[in-house]
């Protein structure tokens, strides 16, 4: 972690620049697809554009939220910090502590769908042909990103950057040539009409599709480390959103529409479309992107070679940011006293969190080995086909990392409703639109209409994960309850409120974050706003 | 840089422009065309959102 020890305490540097924070957000939410598509061709068929367009939209929201919320509060503590600020502290508690499930689950299912990729190019990874090996390979990237980041080494923005901006021309271009020479619009109407999968599988795949778009913790992650955050990151973030956006609805329309390069037939020798090769193929669901660029016309040639080491390097640096990023929250809740102290503690001579990261990534490796046990043994595997709906490894990493995004997203826009109607006076240039002005303890406020469009949607997908997720209705709430034993016990042991917040001076804490990230025209204008609303509370008692 | 920038958005919303026009003809086809109108929408805002950036970027300079 990049800290300098000025002032009170450490302190994140500041020198992000805005293609810094772009490629930063990017190399997080940019590499979801690479998982996500397969997994919703597979469940959604030919409705996984639709599955697409409504995660999409649900996630702009999302997006438009963290901006503002990033912009305006610009430190690294994310979801769970505009939660607890927002809704208090046993709130703020649940939202960190989902999130920090997704981190743990972002390095298995990244370590694991990297190892997938790679198998494109070197068939020993296969899992369904060796699963021990695969499994092996998967701890080994666990692990050596554990102790990479023990003695912490991290990938530099540079390298972050150059991959980032490499993936987006080399997405740009399988898509061009894709939709130039490969798409057919009758065979994407076709596999709507005939295909539209039945009101559980569209609700599974929708679920799914969600994955395609988590990450955007990353925004508030970057503000931290950003010079005047309030500036850049709005800018950034639009650019990111919409990116990520284009490229998940244009890979679904292409995957459904594509009439493939290269013959393909199911094992009767007929003729199948291209998205057909996913449904009930865990190999395949794990690389999905590889074999869509290995499908369109003549870039294909070229992009079968290079597409599955891109998307190898680019699920690594995700399953990375899993490591570095479960420890940073985890680093931020204990400093507002919803976790132990413990993770803060900081190794002597390396200057990182190691408690915190050995932990999270013992986490990690425990939910690898229940994604790989079914592959690995066949009475787990009988166990589960018994009692989870047979899942594989990759749908139940999948199925946990839409619960936690889906529960944490859901506090944000809570949080971000209730940060709107408490905090009016903080600065706020950047501003989700749709709002609707109201007058609330004499103070001017703008509801924002889109945050509960927003929460709508997302607490729908999470109805949806509860729904049709054999493991993660099990195992999500689990994480939750188990979390919230820990906190209580905690907060007794320190004798904090339990269900109530601490006291916080949060008008010294914004004036200070403001200060921090040399937003000095913003703090100003936040200490006039404090001093005009006290002045008008005053006036009617004198 | 900023012209090469300035060429790629246009050509953003360019395609957004067509990709939209192409949906609208075709909405005979109903539900299927909703997926590629936000598409050629969201093309034409992220165009729009760069032109917008190199704009403010040649004011700065």
């Amino acid at each position: 972690m990049a800290r300098s020890t000025k002032g009170s305490g450490p302190e994140l540097r500041r020198t992000v620049t805005p293609w810094g924070s772009f490629a930063w957000g990017y190399s997080d939410v940019g590499a979801d697809i690479f998982v996500g598509l397969g997994l919703v061709l597979a469940w959604a068929a030919g409705a996984s554009n639709v599955a697409f367009l409504f995660a999409g939209i649900v996630y702009v929201c999302i997006g438009l939220a963290y901006t503002e919320l990033a912009a305006t509060y610009p430190v690294a503590g994310g979801g769970q910090y505009f939660v607890m600020r927002g809704l208090g502290d046993i709130f703020g508690f649940i939202a960190g502590w989902a999130v920090l499930l997704d981190f743990t689950i972002d390095v298995t299912l990244f370590a694991w769908s990297s190892v997938d990729y790679s198998s494109q190019l070197l068939p020993a990874l296969v899992n369904s042909i060796h699963p021990w090996l695969h499994f092996t390979v998967v701890l080994a990237l666990v692990v050596g990103l554990c102790i990479l980041n023990v003695i912490g080494v991290r990938e530099s923005t540079a390298f972050n950057g150059f991959v980032s901006a490499l993936d987006v021309i080399s997405e740009t271009c399988i898509l061009c040539f894709g939709f130039l020479f490969a798409f057919r619009p009758q065979l994407l109407i076709h596999a709507m009409h005939f295909n539209w999968p039945s009101p559980y599988d569209l609700m599974l795949g929708t679920s799914l599709a969600i994955v395609s778009f988590v990450g955007l913790e990353s925004i508030s992650q970057a503000a931290q480390e950003t010079q005047r955050p309030a500036s850049i990151i709005p800018r950034t973030s639009v650019s990111l959103i919409l990116t990520i956006l284009i490229f998940a609805l244009a890979y679904s329309n292409l995957a459904l529409g594509l009439a493939p390069w290269h013959p393909i037939v199911d094992a009767a020798g007929h003729a199948q479309q291209f998205w057909q090769i996913f449904p009930h193929n865990a190999d395949n669901q794990g690389k999905a992107v590889a074999l869509l660029a290995a499908q369109v016309p003549y870039y294909g040639a070229f992009a079968a070679l290079y597409v599955p080491v891109l998307g190898a390097v680019l699920l690594l640096i995700s399953s990375n940011s899993g490591v570095f990023g479960s420890s940073r929250i985890a680093y931020a809740m204990s400093s507002s006293n919803l976790l132990p102290s413990i993770f803060q503690r900081v190794h002597g001579k390396y200057r990182t969190p190691t408690i915190s990261i050995v932990f999270f990534s013992t986490i990690a490796i425990v939910e690898l080995i229940f994604a790989a046990a079914p592959a690995l043994h066949p009475s787990v595997g009988s166990l589960y086909a018994h009692f989870f709906h047979g899942e594989n490894g990759l749908e139940f990493l999948a199925d946990l990392y839409a619960f936690g995004a889906a529960t944490s997203y859901s506090f944000v826009f809570l949080g971000l409703i209730a940060l709107r109607l408490s905090d009016p006076l903080s600065p706020r240039k950047f501003k989700i639109p749709l709002n609707l002005p109201l007058h609330v303890r004499g103070e001017r406020v703008e509801f924002p209409v889109i945050a509960v469009i927003g929460f709508i949607g997302i607490f729908s997908i999470l109805m949806f994960t509860l729904r049709t997720h054999a493991l993660g209705r099990i195992f999500g709430p689990s994480w939750l309850l188990l979390g919230l034993i820990l906190y209580l016990v905690y907060r007794a042991y320190r004798r904090l409120p339990l269900l109530r917040s601490q006291q916080r001076n949060w008008r010294a804490a914004q004036v200070d974050i403001l200060r921090r990230a040399g937003e000095l025209e913003l703090m100003d204008e936040y200490v006039a706003n404090l001093k005009a609303s006290d002045a008008r509370r005053a006036a009617p008692r004198t | 840089m900023l012209a090469v920038r300035a060429v790629l958005a246009g050509a953003m919303i360019l395609c957004g422009i067509l990709i939209l026009a192409r949906m609208l003809a075709s909405l005979s086809a109903g539900f299927a065309v909703l997926s590629g109108v936000v598409l050629g929408a969201a093309l034409i805002a992220l165009g729009v959102h760069r032109l917008s950036l190199i704009a403010r970027a040649r004011r700065m300079m």
